[in-house]
């Protein structure tokens, strides 16, 4: 489902050029669910926002469902994130302006799906929120507000759901709620997943487990000992 | 495209629902509704005042002519709905049973006046009240003057040429008399048809006939279209009340151009709200669009939604704008209508088109730039929170917003003067205000260090968003500025306009005072308690040549043997005073006054400017008089700037007293007499039967009446753009409030003390209006010195005392409602402060 090879990311700074990804290349397979896990700052979100198109890479190629991302401009990438991709962010990222049920609407809207208020009313029943779906974001506890949020990445059926530390601003209890629900939604509908995480719990619920610092990346559910680039070079 | 539009009309939906596109609404809101009510008014404000002004001329527009015009022209106007009315005038002889005196001879048809009165006095000299006859056929309604001239009373019989007059009523007023004290020979008011009677009306005589016209100014307007190509420049002179050129009509002219001014400042104020508000509108919506690009929405999508929702609130705007400004404009004519006449019946399409227009040009153009950056904002944002817009160049967002200002108060004020000169005062100010952001920024880097207290706080957020916020800054001054111009402007007008009609202006002039008399009169109105005041010599000279050229002097039918040739002249004779002191309001433009006359040179003359452009004379041209049997001939040596605005004697001709010590003078002076003494100005006078009293009183009233009138209205537009401004000023504070919500989260989360917070926003707000005053007093000062020089016509003067209110005035203001809007920010809880933020 994911291919990369030799993907790099430079940026320029003020005090010159820094590089925030080493070379990388590694694959996800379809149904798959891979954890990135590293210390803040380590590259690990800057890789996510690769993987899903939302970045570009500086170096190498990236294919997601066969699609080169790296050979794509904003509006291509747009329209693949719109047909196969779904997101969970950490703050939720919800539209302020927008009720909970037209947050999960949004997406399908956008691909224009049919019906999509009945698609969300649908899985708005399946977090656990039919009574809510009038609410606004901000008139909803946090956990509330993933939830959506989850419900919002499921609506448009995603090949791949990427998610930016899920759990980071919700309290224990309401972790496990969503890390549940996230992992049920993914196994019932086959989704590919991708998560990053520091919760080392959180990041034992997938597959695989992969390690980034400083740039580089990983695997240490597989061959602990294997640097993900240095498998490539 | 459906499911953009849903999209984008829940957008809107929701946003209005919560507030959250209350300041994008109110900029344009205001905006319409200051534009709309202000031109509104200003448009029935100028409605009533040309209406008054045309109480001036008798009529909406008049057709001086020398012949009498085809019948058909008048036809014409009848069939497009227009009045008419005629009079024919001439100068004549009328005679008394002992005394004779030259008349102003004006026969009238039934329909004169078609506007204003003519108004009658019960004896010579008394207060005058309107009537709605006219003389009888074979009457004479005469000037007070005329009574004293010729020695006659009420019933008395007079005679005019071949035909004999019974003396009526005493004339107290016509409307159209004209302004001119000494210009004027006493009218005389009798029928049209008793002119041929009196036979003073032959080939060769001086005859003006003149017709009135009435209707509305479409009807006017398309009747002198048809009437255009047909007038013959030599004998016709078509006038309308805009050429009126009397006081009253230039103060009502300057009027005008002050409720221009207004609304242009109106405009400014309104782009200046909308300005703030779109940038702050797009910046609220970054997450938003981030999260759509996230979620598959493509470039054209992001932008139609916005484009619609940017339609939806312009549209809402405007219906309520509308309603709004009509409302106010409705109100404040309800509250001025004991002082000012102004019609309700005639609704002005103008006014709503053009704030129809002005709030969507406002909230397209200066929406436009934040709607591009809000377009680049990266789907990243939604990882990384930091990322804004990607477009950044101020230049183009200052150079669209330029244009798009400067092009609208071209558009609506059809006046490049008043567009350019604004425009480059606005220029200036914001360049200057760059510079002067740079120097804050410094200024807080070094002050903003140390221990976290108050002042500090508020130097650090200045200096941090000193460059992000200069559009604030330059919003509070440009807001400002307006509003000072408004008011010193009003206050330097409505200055100049009083200081002509001082209390105790004198309302009564004497003339044919005799050299033995002068000491007597001193002596009787002191002993009466009457001040008046200086004495004028003045000598009747014909003005018969200029170089050598001879002069065209047919004053009178007397006068005929002249006919029509030679250079054109004054038209009647001339009064010729001396003197060696420049009069009061006399500024000399070309040339040097009389003292630096020499003995052994010619004798020299001082013009008056106007009428030496009117007759073509030039410094040092010989201008010959014939005094009795004398000639005397002088050269010009310098051309005078009268202010023909006061009520005082002024003189075209003004020469040098060796020049005229041959001659006999009698003389002129004025008096002020109060209005409860009036009855006693006939036996004031009594002694002295042979000096000529004229009674100015009228003239004068009607002068103070506009003048209070056109005040008054100034007044309320000034009360106007100082609310729509204020308006503006609590919209920006309320905007930048917002801005600063997420730091004082933080500060509050962190457990700063309220006090701490609040003083450092206090602070804050202080130096920037102070700042923000000062930036605007010292621009108000050049916008003000080119409106007043070049537009306005009057005196540009500093205003030093501005220089220390604005910048109190603006920390005052902004400073208060910085508090007020940070009272509110500090009652939420950091919980909600918190969840408030977008």
């Amino acid at each position: 489902m994911i291919k990369t090879k030799n993907i790099t990311k430079r940026v320029t700074t003020s005090e010159g050029e820094l590089q925030i990804l080493q070379p990388i290349s590694f694959d996800v397979k379809a149904g798959e669910s891979v954890a990135i896990v590293g210390a803040s700052g380590s590259g690990k979100s800057t890789l996510l926002s690769l993987l899903a198109g939302l970045d570009q890479v500086s170096d190498g190629e990236i294919f997601l469902d066969g699609a080169g991302l790296h050979d794509m401009d904003e509006e291509q990438r747009a329209r693949l994130r719109g047909d196969k991709v779904g997101f969970i962010f950490q703050s939720f990222m919800l539209v302020q302006s927008l009720t909970a049920l037209e947050n999960i609407m949004l997406p399908a809207e956008i691909a224009g799906m049919d019906n999509p208020q009945k698609r969300a009313q649908d899985i708005l029943d399946m977090v656990g929120l039919a009574h809510r779906g009038q609410h606004y974001p901000n008139q909803l506890s946090g956990g509330e507000q993933q939830r959506v949020a989850i419900a919002r990445a499921f609506i448009t059926n995603p090949q791949i759901l990427f998610a930016d530390e899920p759990t980071g601003n919700l309290d224990a209890k309401n972790s496990e709620k969503i890390e549940d629900l996230l992992f049920k939604l993914n196994q019932e509908s086959n989704t590919t997943l991708v998560l990053v995480t520091h919760d080392n719990e959180l990041a034992q619920r997938c597959q695989r487990q992969l390690q980034m610092h400083a740039g580089e990346l990983t695997e240490i559910t597989e061959n602990a000992t294997d640097t993900m680039h240095k498998q490539a070079v | 495209m459906n499911t953009t539009f849903s999209l984008a009309w829940r957008l809107f939906k929701h946003e209005a629902r919560r507030g959250e596109l209350t300041i994008i609404l109110f900029a344009i809101v205001l905006s319409v509704a200051a534009v709309l009510s202000l031109s509104l008014f200003s448009e029935r404000l100028q409605a009533a005042l040309t209406d008054r002004t045309a109480q001036f001329l008798a009529a909406d527009r008049t057709l001086y002519s020398d012949d009498p015009i085809d019948p058909a022209w008048l036809s014409k106007a009848e069939a497009m709905g227009l009045a008419h009315a005629h009079q024919v005038s001439t100068r004549s002889m009328a005679f008394g049973e002992q005394q004779m005196s030259l008349t102003d001879l004006r026969a009238v048809n039934l329909d004169y006046p078609l506007k204003g009165a003519v108004k009658v006095a019960p004896e010579p000299f008394a207060t005058a009240s309107e009537t709605s006859e006219l003389p009888q056929i074979g009457e004479a309604w005469i000037d007070s003057r005329l009574f004293q001239l010729l020695d006659v009373r009420l019933g008395d019989s007079i005679e005019i040429g071949d035909a004999n007059f019974s003396v009526a009523r005493v004339l107290g007023e016509i409307p159209d008399a004209g302004f001119s004290v000494f210009a004027t020979d006493p009218i005389v008011l009798i029928r049209q048809e008793d002119v041929e009677a009196t036979n003073v009306i032959g080939p060769g005589s001086r005859v003006n006939f003149k017709y009135y016209f009435a209707g509305d100014s479409s009807a006017l307007n398309a009747y002198y279209d048809w009437l255009e190509p047909q007038l013959d420049d030599e004998i016709h002179n078509w006038r309308s009340v805009e050429d009126d050129d009397s006081p009253i009509g230039r103060s009502v002219g300057r009027a005008e151009q002050y409720f221009l001014l207004a609304s242009l400042l109106a405009i400014i104020l309104a782009a200046v709200s909308i300005a703030v508000a779109a940038q702050r509108y797009s910046q609220r919506h970054y997450d938003p669009v981030a999260i759509m690009k996230t979620l598959g929405a493509s470039r054209q999508m992001v932008q139609r939604i916005y484009l619609l929702q940017i339609t939806f609130i312009t549209l809402l705007g405007i219906v309520i704008g509308a309603a709004l400004g009509v409302a106010i404009q409705q109100v404040v004519v309800w509250a001025i209508a004991d002082q000012v006449d102004v019609s309700m019946d005639m609704w002005h399409w103008r006014p709503l088109i053009i704030a129809v227009f002005t709030g969507t040009v406002c909230a397209v153009l200066f929406s436009l730039y934040p709607l591009l950056k809000l377009f680049t904002v990266p789907p990243l944002r939604v990882l990384r929170r930091d990322l804004g817009a990607g477009l950044s160049s101020r230049m183009i967002q200052f150079l669209a917003a330029g244009s798009a200002i400067f092009l609208l108060m071209w558009a609506y004020s059809q006046n490049l003067k008043i567009s350019a000169i604004l425009f480059v005062s606005g220029i200036v100010l914001v360049a200057s205000l760059l510079v002067v952001t740079h120097g804050l920024i410094a200024l807080g880097r070094k002050l903003g260090q140390g221990r976290m207290g108050p002042w500090q706080l508020a130097w650090a957020r200045i200096r941090r968003r000193a460059l992000d916020n200069s559009v604030q800054l330059i919003s509070f001054s440009v807001t400002i500025m307006l509003l000072l111009v408004v008011l010193v402007m009003r206050n330097d007008m409505i200055k100049q306009w009083r200081d002509q009609l001082p209390e105790g202006t004198p309302n009564y002039f004497l003339i044919n005072i005799t050299e033995t008399q002068k000491p007597q009169l001193q002596q009787h109105f002191a002993k009466n308690d009457v001040e008046s005041d200086k004495f004028y010599p003045v000598v009747r000279g014909r003005f018969v040549a200029i170089n050598d050229e001879r002069i065209r002097t047919n004053v009178t039918k007397e006068d005929e043997e002249d006919s029509n040739e030679g250079r054109q002249g004054l038209g009647r004779e001339a009064n010729l005073t001396w003197s060696l002191e420049l009069q009061d309001q006399n500024v000399v433009v070309e040339g040097e006054w009389l003292t630096a006359w020499q003995p052994g040179q010619p004798y020299p003359v001082s013009v008056e400017k106007e009428a030496a452009q009117r007759m073509d004379i030039k410094l040092g041209d010989v201008l010959t008089f014939n005094i009795g049997s004398e000639v005397v001939s002088t050269t010009v040596t310098s051309l005078r700037d009268v202010n023909w605005q006061t009520m005082q004697p002024n003189f075209f001709f003004v020469l040098h007293p060796e020049a005229m010590k041959a001659f006999s003078p009698t003389y002129i002076t004025s008096f002020h007499l109060a209005e409860e003494r009036k009855p006693e100005i006939t036996a004031l006078m009594q002694p002295f039967a042979s000096v000529t009293l004229f009674d100015v009183d009228a003239r004068i009233n009607q002068l103070r009446d506009v003048v209070e009138q056109v005040s008054m209205a100034v007044e309320f537009i000034l009360v106007l753009v100082l609310a729509a401004g204020s308006l503006v000023l609590i919209a920006q504070v309320q905007a930048s409030m917002d801005e600063r919500q997420q730091e004082l989260a933080i500060l509050r989360t962190l457990g700063a003390k309220g006090t701490l917070i609040r003083l450092s926003v206090i602070y804050e707000f202080l130096i920037v209006g102070i700042v923000a005053g000062l930036m605007a007093a010292l621009t108000n000062e050049l916008s003000l010195y080119l409106l007043q020089s070049q537009v306005f016509q009057m005196n540009g003067s500093l205003h030093p005392e501005y220089w220390l209110i604005a910048p109190a005035v603006g920390a005052v203001i902004v400073g208060v409602l910085g508090a007020l809007g940070c009272w509110r920010l500090l009652k939420l809880n950091t919980s909600q402060l918190l969840r408030q933020m977008v």
